[in-house]
């Protein structure tokens, strides 16, 4: 174990010692996560929202609110609205039907039509009219329950507002006609670029790293460390460890960075930890079968970031995978990228448990398996051509 | 303690070893000497069991050594010909990590690091990466590496490459002083006069194969063992011929117009009473050379060519 150790250990530092793999290894993941993030909106210009509907009590709550939230309000028909949609003029319209509107005085259940355009704001707008709806449906209820209990609505109002801020929100039921927006719903801008960032650089920089087992070679010292008291299957073991621990070092910074930089939430540390231990053996499977199919360490890592680009291109980690077409998305399942980021959405974005990425994490260990074992037969093979 | 019975090494229709054996004492220090592409190298990987050998085998300490064998590889350190350290860590770091493999470990690797370099004189480096060491450093580092675990056989494979002569004698010198604490050697080369200067025995390799074993001076003896002596000088050569003809050293006079040429043994003893008796038969000597046969001429003698191109 101390050998397989040293091995892993001797790998680590190589990786970290190599300038170039320092830029982007640890800056541009950053600077990516930032770009993509502003692409999703979290700290972009504020929303734009077309309601339409009569004017109601309803509506200049509503408004409130989004004004509270520096949504930019704006009326119209419920035809010039859908156009205004259509066009990407606005993030998102908002129907505001007489019924509700009096469904809202009689303080009774309401449905409110939410419809998303395609602009680059719309997810984050959508956040933001959740989160108004969110709180005047809250107001409601506990102006109602205290009310109900004798208290004097005056006081009530002005009780609730220094309260507001420490109330969770409750659940509230909207029919949406996106099922884009509906599946970044609780996610930040930051959050969606982040762990697709995350996925897209453990990859592709354990892909490139793999040059290093061809320089090992090449250097001559597999050689010697076959000539130590070493088993092939030590050299195996801390090969893969390595590779692993490599991963491990490049998802887990990406994850603390953009945690501690842009706020990103990763949802249940555990839960986010696991699926990146997973596919990091995926990665590091990868990088072994590279590292130990080809013998010449610059077209390796060519050929590795090319490999790392394209995956993570089709598995959803440059454009959405939300916003795929279906065959699009059928082909984006062979790459184990798609499996990981559906599980990092379900635990990030809808705080889903183990039993909800169960299938995922089952996907990315069979990849593990397989690319693993792959990947130490063809390694144990390179060891004859590096005597 | 180390036995090599006969190994044979096949690359594709190449033949690289074929059924070389030899043995080395404990303490020992043995020579192959032998041009490039004899197979020195191919022997070495499977005695430090790098390399499967087709057949035949190999045993250090009685253990049987192979690419899946483990125990046997503790006693060996090898010091391959090509560099074979991680350029972009530091000179104590690869020491580490090969430590480390060798199952040193916490206080112990470390003092045994600074006593290697130390002996290697890279101690004021040892926080370098080795791709900034100049081509004597790296090969420096290289042996050192091979010493860490105090080997009982330490096998050098043409460790002065490419050194220039004031790292070359230092390479020289730290084998003699590892082979004088009693570390059997194993050492290859293509110089003779390494192989003259360092090893108590020498085995002759050329296409595969064991030639000729022994020591210097049996190997020497195998090409007749006798040194030749020219006298250069003018005057009554025939009679002076006749005269050294007589001495017991002498095997054979040959007089030419310029002077005579003798098979002597022991030349450097006899040579004063060779030069007195052709002076006395009235030689006036102009010049006098002693050529003792070396390896060299041994090689040449054995294979019909020369060791170097
Ligand atoms: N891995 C290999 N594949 C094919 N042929 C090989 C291999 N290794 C060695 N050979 C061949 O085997 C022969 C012996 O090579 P080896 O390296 O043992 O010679 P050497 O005595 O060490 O020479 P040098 O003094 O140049 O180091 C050579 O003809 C070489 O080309
Ligand atoms: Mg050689």
């Amino acid at each position: 174990m101390r050998t397989v150790a040293a091995i892993a250990g001797v790998e680590l530092r190589r990786f970290l010692r190599d300038r170039s793999n320092l830029f982007f290894v640890f800056v541009f993941p950053l600077i990516l996560v930032v770009l993509i993030g502003s692409q999703f909106g979290a700290g972009s210009s504020s929303g734009r929202v077309v309601i339409s509907g009569a004017d109601s009590s309803l509506r200049s709550a509503l408004v409130a609110e989004l004004e509270e939230a520096d949504v930019t309000v704006s009326y119209a028909a419920p035809d010039a609205a859908s156009e205004q949609i259509a066009r990407g003029r606005v993030d998102l319209g908002l129907e505001l039907t007489d019924a509700a509107a009096a469904a809202f005085d009689a303080d009774e259940d309401l449905t409110v039509v939410v419809t998303s355009s395609s602009s680059g704001g719309a997810i984050t707008t959508r956040q933001q009219v959740d989160r108004a709806l969110n709180s005047l449906q809250l107001r409601l209820r506990q102006e109602a329950a205290l009310v109900g209990a004798g208290a004097d609505p005056a006081a009530v109002d002005e009780a609730l507002e220094t309260a507001g801020s420490q109330v969770v929100a409750p659940s509230v039921t909207v029919t949406s006609e996106s099922s884009v927006s509906e599946a970044f719903a609780g996610a930040s801008g930051f959050t969606v670029g982040a762990s697709a960032q995350v996925l897209l650089f453990v990859f592709l920089n354990s892909l490139a790293g793999s040059a290093t087992l061809i320089q090992a070679r090449k250097y001559r010292v597999v050689a010697r460390t076959l000539a130590a008291p070493v088993a092939p299957v030590q050299v195996i073991g801390g090969e893969a460890l390595g590779r692993w621990v490599i991963a491990m070092v490049q998802g887990l910074y990406i994850m603390v960075g953009t945690a501690l930089l842009f706020g990103v939430e990763w949802g249940n540390l555990a839960l986010s930890t696991l699926i990146l231990a997973m596919f990091a053996a995926v990665a590091a499977g990868a990088a072994m079968v590279l590292g130990s199919a080809l013998d010449n360490d610059s077209a390796a890592s060519g050929l590795g970031v090319g490999l790392g680009l394209v995956l993570a291109a089709l598995g959803g980690c440059m454009l959405p995978l939300e916003l795929f077409p279906d065959t699009l998305a059928t082909v984006a399942h062979f790459t184990p990228h798609a499996w990981a980021y559906e599980a990092f959405a379900e635990v990030t974005r809808r705080g889903g448990t183990l039993a909800d990425i169960a299938v995922e994490l089952g996907v990315l260990l069979a990849f593990a398996v397989v690319l693993l074992a792959l990947g130490s037969v063809l390694l144990r093979r390179s060891l004859a051509r590096a005597i | 303690m180390l036995e090599v019975e006969a190994v044979v090494r096949r690359f594709g229709d190449l033949t690289a070893v074929d059924g070389i054996s030899f043995e080395i004492a404990p303490g020992e220090t043995y020579g192959l000497l032998g041009p490039n592409g004899a197979g020195k190298t191919t022997t070495i990987s499977m005695i430090a069991g790098l390399l499967a050998a087709d057949s035949g085998a190999v045993r250090v300490l009685g253990e049987q050594m192979g690419p899946s064998r483990v125990a046997g590889k503790r006693h060996i350190g090898l010091v391959p010909q090509d560099l074979a350290i991680y350029p972009e860590l530091k000179g104590r770091e690869n020491m580490n990590f090969f430590g480390r493999l060798q199952g040193l470990g916490g206080k112990e690797l470390a003092t045994r690091v600074d006593e290697v370099l130390d002996l290697v004189g890279l101690t004021d480096r040892a926080g370098d990466p080795a791709k900034e060491y100049s081509g004597g450093m790296k090969r420096r580092l290289n042996i050192g590496i091979g010493l860490l675990h105090r080997p009982t056989l330490l096998i050098l494979d043409e460790p002065t490459v490419g050194v220039d002569p004031q790292s070359r004698n230092a390479i020289l010198e730290s084998v003699e002083a590892l082979s004088g604490e009693g570390m059997a050697v194993l050492y290859t080369t293509h110089y003779m006069e390494e192989a003259e200067r360092l090893c108590d025995r020498i085995g002759i390799v050329d296409s595969g194969q064991l030639q000729a074993e022994g020591t210097r001076d049996e190997l020497i003896r195998l090409i007749g063992g006798l040194d030749r002596v020219r006298l250069d000088g003018s005057g009554d050569l025939a009679a002076a011929a006749d005269a050294l003809g007589g001495l017991a050293a002498v095997e054979q006079v040959d007089a030419d117009r310029t002077g005579l040429s003798l098979a002597v043994r022991d030349a450097p003893t006899a040579v004063a009473e060779l030069v007195t008796r052709a002076t006395a038969a009235g030689v006036t000597l102009a010049d006098v050379e002693i050529t003792r046969p070396n390896l060299e001429q041994v090689f040449l003698h054995l294979t019909g060519k020369a060791l170097r191109d």
